[in-house]
């Protein structure tokens, strides 16, 4: 049976791929959660599965959407505050990724407010729910430094979201603000940027959850890193730090 | 009361068998969240419909309330609206190093008084799965509230409900010193009153029903929450009259055999006029949740005809007592041995109840305020679609 270390983190995007893999690694290192994700069926799936490890609440909705923030704000209350939010969820876009002079600007005003607004709207909504030293992290690519041919709508937003952070943690010395890429992963996501073509080679979520774990259990500063090239032991090996 | 629901053990002894209202709720079946939290929509839970005639027991879903009633029919909401009504609280106790915390829940006004500071609470200690009733508090006792607000307990609160057989004491009856008045601060510092069964902490909004209008309720009235937009609007394109009626729930907590205490209510002439005109033409007076039995049958003459009203009302309906103008209602399941399960026997009779408490725990209904529904209704078979 796993030791509970008292400690509550908020997962957004929760119901698959790395939001899934982080919620079931920490609920093996004892933390509390609070999952989020707008499929409710995989959603209420993984609470129940978690639910035999650690104490999981799950509320399926979309952080889009400013009732489904303020519900979760109550719900972290009820657990006495948050010491992490993991903001995982985030979009693609249209798949396959069209070039840049193609873009639909609908599509990818939808990119930007899943991918930028959406997660500073949940940590503005859940800032007087954070503990002392609480840990903020946002999930980007390396998408947001590297200019790959047809990623500029997913990329930009990531970019966008990175400086965000940035600025994020230089305002609030008082909290750590991680933006984490995680690389390439056998993801639905992954599949979705690369349709018909066989991912198999790309690692799972799995092995990207050391990283997030010494980030968030660590005493790194704030900044940008990659996830496999975080050392357990929480000395980076490599990093752009802020 | 409690007696009176309890008969002899199911015969075989099979578990979960209902030979009597005296039953074990399995623990999946308590209802430990909102649908709505696991993606179901609120008119998405069941519906157990009975028949208390003919024992007819039908398994469909709160959107197909509609489907069940006719134009000659009358349905009575309950327009109270849910307070935060648990506050937190600090007691000092002497010599201990450090206040206690703990959660008071505001129960409503005390009856027929006309200080708006004066209000029944319920003391509670915080346990590591929710709280419990606190027990040994003192007159005289001064609870801190947040942002300088305080509770004085005064008395134990009357004599019939507040006693326990070992002298302790639930209820109080409490001067609060709330800046802006009680109302406004439960509103900023309040949570919605939850048991250990609801896990988590919801907003207020789940707690909602949509009619709520008039706040007041220290507990969901939680029938009406299955109700939608949607079914309300295919309610009035078949004719269904909807009327409201006001009453404002107390806590919940009551232990076995304590009878109900007195709660606010108002019946409007509109709604009395609506409710004996559906009577007239023969349509049946179908109440959604026991608060509006409960409001309907205090204002209600012997043949059953209402008139307007509004005070507050200490009526416990009892099958020896009866209904005088409710036919059907509408109810979440109820705990065995629960002081509503008389006022359900009063309108659809224990054989019947026993029917249909078999069929829901058979059917894995789930108990509680966010669970399922049951609407008993007569002549059922004659308006289902």
């Amino acid at each position: 049976m796993t030791t509970n270390n008292g400690r509550t983190a908020l997962i957004t995007g929760a119901s698959r791929g790395l939001g899934l893999a982080l919620a079931r690694g920490l609920a093996t290192r004892g933390w509390n959660l609070i999952l989020t994700a707008r499929d409710a069926e995989r959603l209420r799936g993984v609470r129940d599965e978690l639910a035999t490890i650690t104490h999981v609440a799950a509320l399926a909705g979309d952080v889009i959407d400013p009732t489904h923030r303020e519900a979760l704000a109550v719900l972290a209350r009820g657990h006495a505050g948050l010491d992490a939010i993991i903001n995982n969820a985030g979009t693609l876009g249209p798949s396959p990724q069209p070039p840049l002079l193609e873009y639909p600007l609908e599509a990818l005003v939808e990119v930007f407010l899943a991918n930028v607004l959406a997660p500073l709207a949940v940590i503005q909504e859940l800032r007087h729910e954070l503990k002392p030293h609480a840990r903020i992290i946002n999930v980007t690519s390396d998408a947001a430094v590297n200019a790959y041919p047809r990623w500029g709508g997913y990329g930009a937003s990531k970019a966008a979201l990175e400086q965000l952070s940035a600025v994020l943690a230089v305002e609030n010395p008082d909290i750590r603000v991680y933006w984490v890429d995680p690389g390439d992963m056998r993801t639905d996501m992954h599949q979705a940027a690369y349709p018909g073509e066989d991912i198999s080679d790309r690692p799972l979520p799995e092995t990207k959850v050391p990283g997030f774990v010494t980030v968030l259990e660590g005493d790194l500063p704030s900044g940008r890193y990659v996830a496999s090239e975080i050392a357990p032991a929480g000395i980076v090996t490599a990093s752009v730090a802020a | 009361m409690t007696a009176a629901l309890r008969v002899r053990d199911a015969a075989d002894g099979s578990p979960g068998a209902v030979d009597a209202l005296d039953f074990v709720l399995p623990e999946e079946l308590v209802a430990r969240e909102p649908p709505e939290a696991h993606g179901l929509a609120r008119d998405r839970v069941r519906l157990l419909v009975s028949d208390p005639d003919t024992d007819d027991v039908r398994h469909l879903t709160a959107r197909d309330v509609p489907d069940i009633l006719s134009h000659d029919d009358v349905l009575v909401v309950n327009a109270s609206a849910t307070i935060n009504a648990a506050l937190d609280g600090w007691r000092s106790e002497r010599g201990a190093a450090s206040d206690e915390l703990i959660a008071l829940h505001l129960s409503s006004p005390v009856p027929w008084s006309d200080d708006d500071r004066r209000w029944v609470v319920e003391l509670r200690r915080l346990t590591a799965d929710g709280t419990r009733p606190l027990l040994d508090a003192r007159a005289g006792e001064r609870i801190r509230l947040r942002s300088g607000g305080s509770a004085t307990l005064i008395a134990p609160f009357s004599d019939r409900a507040a006693g326990l057989p070992n002298g302790s004491v639930r209820l109080w009856e409490a001067e609060l010193t709330c800046p802006g008045g009680v109302m406004a601060y439960a509103a900023e510092f309040g949570a919605p009153i939850r048991y250990p069964y609801v896990r988590e902490r919801w907003p207020l909004y789940m707690y909602q029903t949509m009619f709520a209008t008039d706040p007041g309720s220290a507990e969901m009235p939680s029938a009406g929450r299955p109700f939608t937009a949607d079914i309300v609007m295919r309610l009035q394109s078949k004719g269904v009259v909807i009327a409201p009626i006001v009453l404002h729930t107390g806590v919940a907590s009551l232990e076995a055999g304590e009878p109900p205490y007195p709660e606010r209510f108002r019946v409007a002439a509109c709604t009395a006029d609506a409710v004996n005109q559906a009577r007239q033409r023969g349509g049946r007076v179908v109440a959604v949740g026991t608060t509006v039995v409960r409001a309907l049958e205090t204002v209600a003459a012997p043949d059953g005809t209402l008139s307007a009203a509004e005070g507050w009302t200490d009526l416990v309906i009892t099958p020896e007592r009866g209904a005088r103008v409710v036919d059907a209602l509408m109810t979440g399941f109820h705990e065995p041995r629960a002081s509503h399960l008389a006022m359900l026997e009063a309108i659809a009779g224990r054989r019947h109840l026993e029917v249909a408490y078999r069929a829901a725990l058979e059917s894995r209904y789930l108990w509680h305020e966010f669970g399922d529904v049951h609407l008993l209704i007569r002549r059922m078979a004659a308006t289902a679609g």
